[in-house]
């Protein structure tokens, strides 16, 4: 094949926003734009091949160990369940390879505009690239770029880590054996939904966090609920600790801990660090191609659009405070519609719903409590406990909350929170409800289905005038 | 009144028929000079820039949302 060295768009990444952009790029102009698409590692980039889909299968595979073992009705027997974690990786490891290949190696066959390019791109000037793989260089010119580059996994400054060894989400789905003993450092989403899955699959799991909260940034009360919960399981949780030094000793990892109280030991077969991500932006040379960015990621407009005006980034490697498979994918769409169909199109923030796969699972959309008063706007919220949702009850699950959070003045809905069996599957009725600006009454007038756990939005609307106590099942 | 020459990328054109209708559309868009090429994906055309801004060449309705056509200014001399 011979590839071209003058492109209609030239994209840096070849993950999610990459591939939606250079698909959707596509449809606009007919299979006309050519277009390239730079990158290392496996296609598809990080949710289908150590993100999204492994987590998701661990969760799963996990969550089948979990109920028998922990039944959740009287007469019923629990078992454990012999686990064979070395099939189990393998089968995760086969999950993944199908899904890469269905949904990205076998999509790209048909785009016969799209050339792949192996290597990390970094700019010369504003319209040309330099592709270094292994040695060899090669330059490509493009009229557009779009830059999606991703994010990686933040490794912290901790005197030994390097030498000692540590797993991050890009490695642990090699393993075959699962550690005895493992400590995560950080606790944010990705380390908690780890966590919990290889805890219920018999590892013995420890998060070491400097703050005294998990989940940063979600609504405080539900963040305290997940962390009983998840504490309750079995996790530990050793918070306001911070690592001062890792070293191995008589074949173990030895984790010095500092806190208010003194230094601590900690002895563990494997560390996970999960201590949040950065974007992707070293070593692109931004500068020479005038887009500028922070530590925090490539500054855009709402239209993708980077500080020049023929350069869009989109996904992990954008300042923004979401990272997520859709918005990835939607922002490489939006940047692709606006390049080439003449659209202004924006991404809003306030609408993207996004969730924790923990069990139970925690979903969200808009603004928090706190996020919304610093906005010089007033709120009003209730919180329901997950116990008052009749489907909860007899699901025997009734460890969770739901939050609304909505303007005090005009009573429309601007944030809802849920702790809750299956929360990341019906967190789009707060989607909608926000985006075609419904009230709390709005949601009242609608009957749910009962029962279910979504009837928990409902309940949640209704004491905003009610007493939930005094009413009977289903009312209006 | 100036007049602007004005170099544009164009997506979808498979035929001659299309080419026709870009130079069509083009004219019926108030530009002038037009010469559209199938093999290279291009467009040239004059514009006059008191009537409307070279930029927007690509915003006109054979253009547009529900066109088959898409345009991108390259080049305004
Ligand atoms: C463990 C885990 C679980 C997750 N679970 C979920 C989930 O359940 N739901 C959800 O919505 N999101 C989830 N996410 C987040 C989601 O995976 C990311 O938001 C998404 O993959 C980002 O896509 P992207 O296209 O921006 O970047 P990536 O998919 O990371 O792609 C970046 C691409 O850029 C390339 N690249 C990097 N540097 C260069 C360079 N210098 N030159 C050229 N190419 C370069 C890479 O090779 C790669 O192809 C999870 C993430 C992790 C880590």
């Amino acid at each position: 094949m011979i590839l071209k060295s003058e492109y209609d768009l030239v994209i840096l990444g070849r993950g999610a926003a990459a591939f939606s952009a250079a698909i959707k790029a596509s449809e606009i102009t007919a299979g006309q734009a050519s277009i390239a698409m730079i990158g290392f590692g496996p296609l598809g980039g990080t949710c289908v091949n150590v993100g999204c889909v492994p987590s998701k299968y661990l969760i799963e595979a996990a969550k089948v160990v979990h109920n028998q073992s922990h039944p959740r009705y009287p007469g019923i027997d629990s078992i454990k369940p012999a686990i064979n974690s070395g099939k189990i990786m393998g089968s995760l490891r086969d999950a993944v390879k199908e899904e890469r290949v269905n949904k990205y190696e076998n999509v790209l066959k048909s785009y016969g505009n799209i050339d792949i390019y192996e290597g990390r791109a970094r700019f010369l000037d504003k319209s040309t690239v330099i592709v270094d793989n292994n040695g060899d260089s090669e330059k490509l010119n493009g009229y557009n770029f779009i830059i999606a580059t991703g994010s990686s996994t933040k490794i912290p400054h901790i005197e030994g880590l390097e030498d000692t060894g540590y797993l991050t989400s890009n490695t642990v789905w090699d393993l075959n054996n699962l550690p005895g003993k493992l400590a995560i450092l950080g606790g944010g989403f990705i380390g908690l939904e780890i966590g919990q899955s290889l805890e219920r699959l018999g590892t013995e799991v420890t998060v070491i966090k400097e703050h005294d909260t998990v989940a940063p940034g979600i609504e405080e009360e539900i963040g305290a609920k997940l962390m009983e919960i998840l504490k309750s399981e079995g996790m530990e949780f050793r918070t306001g600790k911070k690592v001062m030094r890792v070293f191995s000793r008589n074949g173990k990892k030895i984790i010095e801990t500092q806190s208010r109280r003194g230094k601590e030991e900690m002895e563990v077969d494997e560390i996970l660090v999960s201590s949040g991500r950065i974007p992707n932006v070293a070593g692109l040379d931004l500068e020479k191609a005038g887009v500028e960015y922070s530590s925090k990621g490539i500054f855009t407009d709402e239209t993708m659009k980077t500080t020049n005006p023929l350069i869009y980034a989109a996904g992990d490697v954008v300042d923004q405070r979401y990272k997520l498979e859709t918005l990835a994918a939607g922002e490489g769409s939006i940047a692709a519609s606006n390049i080439y169909a003449g659209t202004e199109k924006k991404v809003n923030l306030q609408l993207v719903p996004w969730a924790v796969f923990t069990e139970p699972q925690f979903a969200s959309v808009g603004y928090t409590e706190s996020g919304y008063n610093q906005t010089g706007r007033k709120s009003i919220t209730r919180t329901v406990p997950l116990d008052l949702v009749p489907k909860a009850r007899i699901l025997r699950e009734e460890h969770g909350i739901f939050k609304m959070v909505v303007d005090s003045e005009t009573e429309k809905i601007v944030g809802i929170h849920v702790l809750s069996p299956n929360a990341a599957e019906f967190i789009i009725e707060g989607v909608y409800a926000i985006r075609y600006g419904l009230t709390f009454r709005d949601l009242i007038e609608n009957s749910h289905i009962f029962p279910t756990v979504a009837e928990g939005i409902k309940l949640t609307a209704q004491s905003f005038t009610r007493d939930l106590s005094r009413m009977s099942c289903c009312m209006e | 009144m100036v007049s602007k020459k004005v170099t544009m990328r164009v997506f979808g054109m498979t035929c001659d028929d299309c080419v026709r209708t870009v130079s069509d559309g083009l004219k019926d868009g108030g530009a002038t000079e037009i010469f559209v090429s199938l093999k290279d994906g291009t467009a040239s055309a004059v514009v006059d820039d008191s009537r409307m801004k070279p930029e927007d060449l690509s915003k006109i309705p054979v253009f547009g949302e529900k066109s088959h056509y898409k345009a991108q200014v390259r080049k305004v001399e």
